[in-house]
């Protein structure tokens, strides 16, 4: 097709996705008029002689959107579980270990290291704030980590950390927007949307790309972080409660048994599929489909989002809290997903802004209970993953939307009650384990303070460049074509991090 | 009056169509006209005209390259081409207008002028294109083969291979820095295409830098640009190679740092300085690591599979380019060991099997064994007790096994020491154990029998 009919038909499709039935009303008017005026004239319509409906071949796509197609290069992993810190954790208390920042510990700021720099909250000339952890080298790879994280330890050496990630966000929203879809406005699909777009999902009875979220409070970025952009809306993430029904209104209202629900799909398909032998729209078929998946939903959704029946050695390995909302049993949930078939899996934990606002914010109070949280159930989901030969699958990805000053927060020029740091886009650290990802990797380093990176950058384009690279795409050519130009999730940037490939 | 100058010079590329179109008239007019020759007088005054618009243009043309500081030897051929063309415009107007100005144009055939004419025109609006759309403008989207053939082609890819065995021997400018100066730099540096009077392509010229100054300072990387560019930040206006040419890789920045720092010698050896092998790696052929099985087979054909679709198993290539199929019962709880026969049409392409969750039981291990590019195997969580394992030692590529949560015996563990290419068994959750089986085994690194705790720390209930 010509780029400019493929717009035109990209026009009438979103016409007709925002067409309600008062505008169909309201053109009938004068559109049946002008209907009966050709009837009269010609008869019949003289580009289709033939009632019946053509014999057309549609693709699986076309019939179910998320029929399964192959990568265009052998994968390394088949899903993807991403671990998302919301309000972003304080590197410096994890895995950035600054002893130099230890002996600078109350003094001024350098005046050379503000130029030019913006803080959300940070004014004038704040102190320097020494690691409020303790840190050791742990495993064979001898890499560092903080007495923060005392079961981490053990996982050590299947994770590949990238030390120097830089992002051009210093804000909340902007920057997990950023992070998830690679552009800080809105508009642009999730990575789990491109990658549910591009592999589908094997398992018919569950959604491709699931979303759950803990720590009281979803990302400032909103649902968009998980959306789909302009790619069709069924790709788009499935948010799951871990508390309650894990789908709002899966089960089936009082008085409606699982017979009458069959009985009332299946008539509903009849008569889709009585349409479809008029009019051959394969919509319809698409249609079907999703109804029928939507009732095996029903009964697959509850089973793979129930923790109860795991084994008890399972649950305490993780630390679930049963019938709560928590990153454990978030965890636990997102191994049993990806077991079953699952795409993407994002889990989000709210209650990392480590300001030092208050006690909970405190980089040496609030945070240390924050990474006990996720402390048991990550090392947990890795050795569990591990166990049942799934690791080597499935990429897990750790990290916030962006870092933390090495300098303490002076909010309105004041010092603080309690110790935090401001938001700091220009070094943090993210670690990558699973299949494809070299195992006790450390790639690109910081400064002596922690401020810069000043070897191995990566942007977070890079870092998408390295997902879809391990789900087997080239993200230079993985695209979508959306008012008249390719879009790609790395936009016109992107080198794949090669430093943390096996 | 300069600003009058450049004005008119800029008129050129307007200028230029107006003779080319009196001539290119004036030589259809010719053609059509070769019989009757009842038109000379009409032609004699297009090309009058022809030749009036030429000198016009040649005029705007000169205050042009005046005016936008072309070098003489750019427009050079381009310049006089356009002279000739408008004299030979003035002569073919005499010739046909019978003036008798001089005999020796009477003399000369009129197709002979034409064909003269058509060729000028052609050449000098060819060698004007290639001033202002730069040289092989024209031929720039043909392939490099063909551009080779018009002579076009500014370099030529010279490979960089070092060997387990030769590396060391191994000349440090000759096989590795000038292969990589040429390959990434050359294209622009060179005697055709000098930008910054800079060329590249021979070691005298490197010493001899560009119109910035000498691009070389032995054994100072920092202080030389030919090193210093390459790592300001790709933003960088100085940044080299530009933004949007193939750049250096890390590896390749740190040999030429390498080759500076050393004093930028010629005649010595990796071996002789001493150089680590880990900087040349990425030069050394890449030993590809095939997880699928190195052999062809041939792709199945779509009404082969939809019958195995139809009944509920998912069937996918490994990748849109790989014939190997993965296969999966997912969808399919309810597959037995009778099933299997469906899979027959398949079974050179199923590289990767995954059985978890059916029905199937030990008598699968004998039908297994006819896929012979089996790689990966899941049969987790089914009944199977392990007998008849053994059978599947006959499978050259198998190389991944998943047992978890099945009833596999600790008496079968023994069989996988037969298997060639296993890399990894896991036997989570069976009746086979580390405990059980207690340090009998060989191969105890591919077995993975989970059972991973995290035990309870004293922290793990401290709240801050």
């Amino acid at each position: 097709m010509e780029p400019i009919e493929r717009l035109l038909q990209e026009k009438l499709i979103r016409e007709a996705q925002v067409k309600t039935r008062r505008h169909f009303i309201k053109d009938c008017a004068t559109g049946l008029g002008g209907l009966a005026l050709g009837s009269i004239f010609l008869g019949c319509d003289p580009l289709q002689p033939s009632s019946k409906p053509k014999q057309a071949s549609f693709s699986e796509r076309d019939l179910n959107p998320l029929a399964t197609l192959p990568p265009p290069y052998a994968p390394k992993v088949k899903s993807v579980i991403y671990l998302h810190m919301a309000g972003s954790p304080s590197q410096l208390e994890m895995f950035d270990y600054k002893p130099v920042l230890h002996k600078l510990n109350n003094q001024d700021c350098p005046e050379s290291l503000l130029q030019g720099k913006k803080f959300a909250f940070i004014k004038g000339t704040p102190k320097l704030l020494g690691p409020q952890a303790e840190f050791s080298q742990e495993g064979e790879s001898g890499n560092w980590v903080s007495n923060y994280l005392p079961h981490f330890k053990k996982v050590i050496d299947e994770v590949a950390f990238l030390k120097a990630v830089h992002t051009d966000q210093f804000n909340h929203g902007p920057a997990q927007l950023f992070m998830h879809t690679g552009s800080p406005r809105l508009g642009r699909p999730s990575i789990g949307a491109w990658a549910t777009y591009g592999l589908g999902s094997e398992n018919q009875n569950l959604p491709g790309f699931v979303v759950l979220t803990s720590g009281g409070k979803t990302p400032d970025a909103g649902k968009s972080v998980w959306g789909s952009g302009f790619l069709p809306s069924v790709y788009q993430g499935v948010q799951c409660r871990s508390e309650g029904d894990p789908v709002l209104y899966i089960e089936d209202p009082k008085g409606i048994s699982r017979d009458l629900k069959k009985s009332t799909i299946d008539a509903i398909n009849k008569i889709n599929k009585e349409e479809y032998t008029k009019y051959a729209d394969p919509e319809i078929l698409a249609r079907i489909n999703q109804y029928e998946m939507a009732y095996r939903m029903q009964i697959a959704v509850p089973k793979v989002m129930s923790i109860e029946n795991e084994p008890e050695n399972i649950k305490e390995m993780y630390g679930v809290e049963s019938g709560k909302e928590s990153f454990a049993n978030n965890c636990l949930l997102a191994r049993k997903l990806v077991e079953d078939g699952v795409r993407f899996v994002q889990l989000f934990d709210w209650g990392w802004d480590s300001h030092g606002t208050d006690h909970s914010t405190a980089v040496d109070l609030g945070l240390r209970n924050k990474c006990r949280e996720i402390d048991r159930p990550i090392a947990a989901l890795i050795l569990d993953l591990k166990q049942r030969g799934l690791l080597d699958e499935t990429l897990i990805v750790w990290g916030g939307e962006f870092g933390r000053t090495p300098m303490q927060e002076n909010r309105g020029n004041k010092e603080m009650g309690f110790k935090g740091r401001d938001h700091h886009g220009d070094a943090f650290t993210m670690w990558m384990a699973g299949g494809g990802i070299k195992k006790g990797a450390c790639y690109g380093k910081t400064d002596d303070i922690g401020f810069l990176g000043v070897e191995g950058r990566v942007s977070v384009h890079d870092v998408h460049a390295t997902i879809l690279h391990l789900l087997g795409f080239d993200h230079e050519e993985f695209t979508f074509e959306f008012q008249g130009r390719n879009f790609r999730l790395t936009d016109v940037e992107g080198v794949i991090i090669k430093d943390i490939l096996a | 009056m300069d600003i009058l100058k450049q004005f008119l010079g800029r008129l050129h590329p307007l200028l230029v169509h107006i003779p080319i179109g009196f001539i290119i008239l004036g030589l259809l007019l010719q053609w059509y006209d070769r019989k009757k020759k009842s038109y000379t007088k009409i032609i004699a005054i297009v090309f009058f005209w022809a030749g009036i618009c030429s000198i016009l243009t040649c005029i705007t043309g000169y205050l042009q390259y005046l005016g936008e500081g072309y070098s003489f030897n750019t427009v050079k051929w381009h310049l006089w081409f356009g002279i000739a063309t408008s004299l030979f415009c003035f002569m073919m107007y005499f010739k046909l207008a019978e003036t008798s100005f001089t005999s020796f144009i009477s003399r000369l055939p009129v197709v002979f002028l034409s064909v003269l004419l058509f060729l000028m025109i052609s050449i000098t609006g060819h060698l004007g294109g290639d001033i202002t759309h730069g040289k092989g403008y024209l031929l720039e989207p043909f392939p490099n083969r063909i551009k080779s053939l018009f002579g076009y082609k500014s370099f030529e890819e010279k490979p960089i291979i070092l060997t387990e065995e030769n590396w060391e021997s191994s000349l440090l400018y000759e096989d590795v820095v000038h292969p990589l100066i040429n390959n990434r730099c050359v294209s622009c540096h060179s005697p055709k295409k000098s930008k910054g009077g800079l060329q590249l392509h021979t070691l005298e010229h490197i010493r001899m830098g560009g119109e910035n100054g000498e691009i070389l300072v032995p054994n100072q990387p920092d202080e030389s640009s030919l090193y210093s560019r390459l790592v300001l930040p790709k933003d960088h206006e100085d940044h080299m190679p530009p933004k949007e040419k193939p750049q250096l890789t890390k590896d390749e920045i740190a040999v030429i740092k390498t080759w500076i720092s050393a004093g930028s010698p010629t005649e010595v050896t990796l071996g002789e300085l001493q150089l680590p092998k880990e900087l040349f790696l990425s030069f050394f052929p890449k030993i590809e690591d095939r997880f699928y099985p190195d052999v062809e087979v041939a792709a199945v054909p779509t009404d082969s599979i939809a019958p195995i679709k139809d009944f509920g198993i998912h069937v996918q290539p490994i990748s849109s380019s790989s014939n190997f199929l993965s296969v999966s019962c997912i969808n399919k709880p309810d597959f037995t060991d009778n099933d299997f026969e469906l899979l027959k049409p398949i079974k050179e392409q199923i590289a990767v099997l995954d059985l978890g969750g059916t029905q199937i039981t030990d008598g699968i291990f004998e039908k297994l064994t006819t896929l012979p590019h089996l790689t990966s195997l899941k049969l987790d969580n089914t009944a199977i007790s392990g007998q008849g394992i053994a059978q599947l030692g006959i499978l050259e590529h198998l190389k991944v096994m998943n047992f978890t949560h099945t009833q596999f015996e600790a008496s079968h563990v023994s069989a996988f020491g037969d298997f060639k290419q296993l890399e990894k068994v896991y036997l989570y959750q069976t009746k086979a154990s580390k405990e059980v089986l207690d340090g009998s085994l060989e191969n105890q690194d591919i077995l993975d029998f989970g059972n991973y705790g995290l035990p309870k720390i004293a922290s793990d209930s401290i709240i801050y």
